[in-house]
């Protein structure tokens, strides 16, 4: 099975930021979408995320800002257990203690509001509701930019381990290449609200063919800066 | 020089910083690096004089470290900001009362530099986007010259192509001008490529001060191997060997 979507778009303010876009995705695809800032991924990952969930797929979405995902009036128990319920879950059955522990987020107050959590523990706590079922996509969305390094490559292994047996795909938008590179097979090079290259991991890392994709190969790691 | 002996310092009751012995000379990047909590930003604050030590001493040339007008690059970019004025005018208040005109070269090349639009600092900290507003943050904290800058991870917001050129801005401009960096960050890459020493904070103690390159290569304790291969696995370093 195949996720399939087509005719996606986007304006603000009159301007274009997202011009017509068409995706197909297979199941278990590891998908990276990168590019600079500004260029259009947390839009594309929008209306990626919406058009799938009208079509009756189901989608799991960690937005870039945890703001976007946590209503400041409820606690985090209630958060979670909305989670639980749109995945058609009984209270208490997804692995919450496991996926804390993993996420070292298993000190926090379930009783508080997201304001009472920083904003690391609320952003793992986001990507832990993602993890609870298989939807058949998870779209991450810049997910480790709030954690320190310790815990933010512990989050991405912990996302490998959960991925690996499941059908679910993962579509991680960053504008890191350098984590992405570690992370999908196929990379998407977004620039200004357009995909303008489509390749595997090796080959956009080796053979960049877009100016975009060229500098972002060309600066993604510190050490090896082009004068 | 910038040097600390000795110091702790507390947040309330809490022991935030517990004997902290560094130091920083000019023209010189110390990078302090450690997990979220571990005391980095206490630091800079202590530095500043925002947080008086609970013991040891802290001094600029001797002298203390306010004599030398050290600059801030704050963590939240927007609200470093006035948000009632437009960016040009918090900008130029390190320069108040010491010049009776706008520095319009400078101005214009660190707005070069750091891949700004000059118009852009007519507007106010809500018109421009968070990455907009750490640089013009940068641009503040470098207009008047200063022999020390403290960085609270200054490049946290900006997209990867546009971190490294700022990343060489600055280290252009502290070539130039040889004022002493002191760099917050948790990104470990920047920090290797960029600091001519990094110290590892943990739990508000100084777990290590080491060279870029003993720190990617062989880092001496456990937690540092720990910091380092979690760069690894984030992409921020290449493995060596």
């Amino acid at each position: 099975m195949t996720l399939h979507v087509s005719g996606l778009s986007a304006a603000r303010s009159g301007r274009t930021i997202l011009h017509p876009t068409s995706l197909e995705i297979e199941l278990g695809a590891r998908i990276g979408l990168v590019g600079a800032s500004g260029s259009g991924k947390s839009t594309l990952g929008h209306a990626l995320v919406d058009e799938l969930r009208t079509q009756g797929r189901s989608v799991a979405h960690v937005p870039q800002s945890p703001d976007e995902a946590l209503d400041p009036l409820r606690s985090m128990a209630f958060h979670w257990q909305e989670a639980e319920k749109a995945l058609g879950l009984h209270t208490g059955t997804a692995d919450q203690p496991m996926l804390f522990e993993a996420l070292k987020i298993a000190g926090g107050d379930l009783k508080k509001r997201p304001w009472g959590w920083s904003r690391g523990m609320q952003q793992r706590f986001v990507i832990a509701m993602a993890l609870i079922g298989s939807p058949d996509l998870i779209v991450l969305d810049e997910p480790t930019s709030a954690l320190d390094p310790v815990v933010a490559a512990a989050t991405m292994d912990l996302l490998d381990r959960h991925l690996q047996d499941r059908d679910t795909a993962m579509m991680l938008i960053t504008h890191d290449l350098g984590l992405a590179a570690r992370r999908v097979s196929t990379l998407m090079v977004m620039q200004d609200g357009e995909i303008v290259e489509r390749a595997s991991t090796q080959d956009i890392l080796e053979r960049p063919q877009t100016s975009a994709a060229q500098s972002l190969s060309a600066h993604r790691n510190w050490m090896a800066l082009p004068c | 020089m910038l040097r600390l002996d000795q110091v702790s310092a507390k947040r309330g009751n809490v022991v935030a910083l517990e004997d902290i012995s560094l130091s920083l000379s000019p023209g010189n990047t110390l990078a302090v690096v450690g997990e979220s909590g571990a005391g980095k930003s206490t630091l800079i604050a202590t530095i500043l004089g925002l947080l008086r030590p609970s013991k040891g001493t802290i001094t600029w040339n001797g002298a203390e470290v306010s004599t030398c007008r050290p600059s801030l690059v704050m963590q939240e970019p927007r609200s470093a900001f006035n948000p009632a004025h437009p960016l040009l005018r918090s900008v130029l208040e390190p320069i108040v009362g010491q010049r009776a005109t706008v520095p319009t070269e400078r101005i214009e090349r660190l707005c070069t530099g750091l891949e700004l639009p000059q118009q852009l600092l007519n507007r106010r900290p809500s018109e421009v986007s968070i990455g907009q507003a750490q640089r013009v943050g940068i641009l503040r904290a470098l207009i008047a010259t200063p022999p020390l800058v403290l960085f609270d991870e200054p490049l946290s917001a900006l997209d990867a192509v546009t971190q490294k050129h700022t990343a060489r801005l600055i280290a252009d401009l502290q070539r130039e001008e040889g004022f002493a960096a002191l760099i917050v960050t948790h990104d470990l890459g920047y920090a290797v490529a960029h600091a001519d020493e990094i110290a590892v904070l943990k739990s508000g103690r100084i777990e290590e001060v080491a060279t870029p390159e003993s720190f990617a290569v062989a880092p001496k304790s456990d937690y540092c191997k720990t910091l380092r291969d979690a760069a690894i696995a984030l992409g921020a370093l290449e493995a060596v060997g």
